[in-house]
């Protein structure tokens, strides 16, 4: 059964509570969704007696063994923009051009009384308050016939017995990973609460919680290969600037808070409009990020967290450790990569970089193929010797790239210089590089023998013609926020 | 090819016979990067790795609930 309900503004949201069963907690949904839907949203389609695998996952392996009668099946709500009208009787969606431009995604309630909103796929323009830029996939949503995209970042409510945040935030990522990657599988709420232990803890029992070792497990099951950084201290600036640099790289991040014994995934970054004055030295990307953008199973998705300490409900300075989820090839971590970048400030004098306390850091991985494409794109920025060079040097599959640029530069989204650094090097390795580069010159390193003379495998390039190339910054990997 | 390129690549094979405009680096240029590298960065980063697997030892008894 489908019910169309037209919206004015989100405030009409309100109205789910007359068309929906109690069981499905249709009034605490409109509330919160009325707080955090924009009013870009003009059409809600409810989809009754849907099928949710993640729901069954638990219904068949919790719900149906308790006293308590719970349905097995679902309602799902889908967001629509102003353009799309519904027509009951042919159970037909109408756009005047293609429906799934006008689509917003959709959300899942299961029928468990409390902590209903399950599977969620929205679009983070549609989420007030959102602004920034996201990790993201797209994601295929098959209804009454129609083949829907709708690109976002899964999310859940902790059911509260059978999981918790910490495997919400899992299932959260996994989701992902398994639309975004084809290596990894699905993996449904129920597989969750059993990969996180040993052996099969029995209903109850996931509801204790998790400790990170669990969340560490469980995303080593899934087939990642997981990295775990703990915050040392209040004053670990590295670790912050990880945080930054692996969500740049398009990993979102399992963020542990200990005080608030809570889990949430980082999922994204809002930059500064304009830049916070310089206290001194080299700055890096970390310092430029006004707030994180977080899926929190206790709220709707996208919420945007101050990252220094505000008004908010947490900030990103309550997180104490992470867990990410990495391909298995970095070997050379981001601590590393933290501390060599400052140190290529000495090289200069052969490659020409802006004054150090006039930089800004900005560090993240990428793929050759990756680097490749992006360069490609924009062959009129290069010196095609220098295209050349990228086309020809035989990169590991990952690298990482490490961008430097002057506080104007920054704000016109350019850079003066890129360096590539082999992601598969050791960590006592001198020169872990692939390439560095400014607008005249470059350093280009042969990584096919070992050589323990320096120069033996390095070679340097005067490049031409970049002098006023716009040199854009490599952005590609995370999907800006277009609020609506 | 230099001599010493030929001796370590005589067919000329390696990526830089393939890349036209390449010019030998100054040794003395890289003096201070080495230095810096070997005697303070890469100690800090075996040090700071090791930090972390020990911190991380601690985190993983973590408990996370709500």
């Amino acid at each position: 059964m489908y019910t169309w309900l037209t919206l004015n503004t989100s405030a009409d949201l309100a109205q789910l509570e007359g068309h929906i069963s109690g069981e499905y907690d249709p009034k605490g949904v409109a509330e919160r969704l009325v707080d955090g839907i924009s009013d870009a949203v003009k059409g809600v389609l409810i989809e009754e007696n849907y099928i949710d695998k993640d729901y069954r996952s638990t219904y068949y392996n919790f719900y149906a063994k308790k006293g308590q009668r719970y349905r097995p099946d679902c309602v799902r709500l889908h967001f629509f923009d102003q353009t799309v009208s519904f027509d009951a009787h042919s159970l037909r969606l109408s756009c005047s051009d293609r429906l799934a431009d006008h689509y917003y995604g959709y959300i899942v309630l299961r029928p468990t009384g409390i902590a209903t909103i399950g599977r969620s796929i929205v679009s983070p323009d549609v989420r007030r308050g959102a602004r920034g830029y996201i990790v993201s996939a797209e994601h295929k949503v098959h209804l009454l016939g129609y083949k829907l995209l709708v690109e976002g970042f899964p999310s859940m409510d902790q059911h509260n017995d059978i999981s918790v945040c910490a495997h919400a935030a899992c299932w959260s990522i996994l989701r992902h990973y398994s639309e975004r990657y084809s290596i990894y599988r699905e993996f449904y709420t129920y597989d969750i609460t059993l990969m996180a232990q040993e052996f099969d803890p029995g209903g109850l029992v996931p509801s204790k919680g998790l400790q990170l070792s669990h969340a560490e497990r469980v995303f080593q099951e899934a087939g990642a290969f997981p990295v775990h950084i703990t915050r040392d201290g209040p004053d670990d600036a590295s670790f912050f600037r990880q945080i930054s640099a692996y969500v740049e790289s398009c990993f979102p991040l399992f963020a542990a808070m200990y005080r608030e014994g809570h889990a949430v995934a980082v999922i994204g970054v809002e930059r500064h409009q304009v830049a916070p004055p310089a206290s001194g030295g080299v700055r890096f990307a970390w310092d430029m990020v006004a707030s994180l953008i977080v899926v929190d199973d206790n709220e709707l998705p996208y919420l945007s967290i101050p990252a220094r300490s505000g008004s908010s409900i947490y900030s990103a300075e309550d997180i104490d450790a992470f867990i990410v989820p990495l391909p298995e090839k970095i070997f050379y971590p981001a601590d590393a990569v933290e501390r060599l970048a400052p140190t290529m400030f000495k090289l200069g004098s052969l490659v020409g970089l802006p004054a150090e306390n006039e930089t800004i850091i900005r560090y993240f991985i990428t793929t050759g193929s990756s680097l490749r494409g992006f360069m490609r794109e924009r062959e009129s920025e290069y010196d095609q010797k220098l295209l050349e060079t990228v086309m020809l040097l035989p990169f590991a599959q990952f690298v990482w790239v490490v961008e430097f640029a002057t506080e104007a530069q920054w704000a016109t989204g350019q850079v003066a210089a890129r360096a590539v650094i082999d992601a598969t090097a050791s960590l006592r390795e001198v020169m872990p590089f692939w390439l560095f580069h400014s607008r005249t010159h470059a350093l280009v390193f042969d990584r096919q023998t070992i050589s323990l003379e320096l120069t033996a495998g390095m070679r340097g390039m005067k490049l031409a013609g970049m002098e006023n190339t716009a040199f854009t910054r490599m952005e590609q990997n995370l999907r800006p926020i277009r609020t609506k | 090819m230099t001599d010493n390129e030929k001796k370590e690549d005589p067919k000329g094979t390696g990526v830089f016979s393939q890349i036209e405009g390449l010019t030998p680096v100054d040794p003395a240029a890289l003096e201070d990067f080495k230095r810096a590298m070997t005697e303070k960065v890469i100690p800090e980063i075996v040090k700071v790795v090791e930090q972390r697997r020990v911190l991380a030892a601690d985190s993983r008894r973590r408990h996370l609930k709500y």
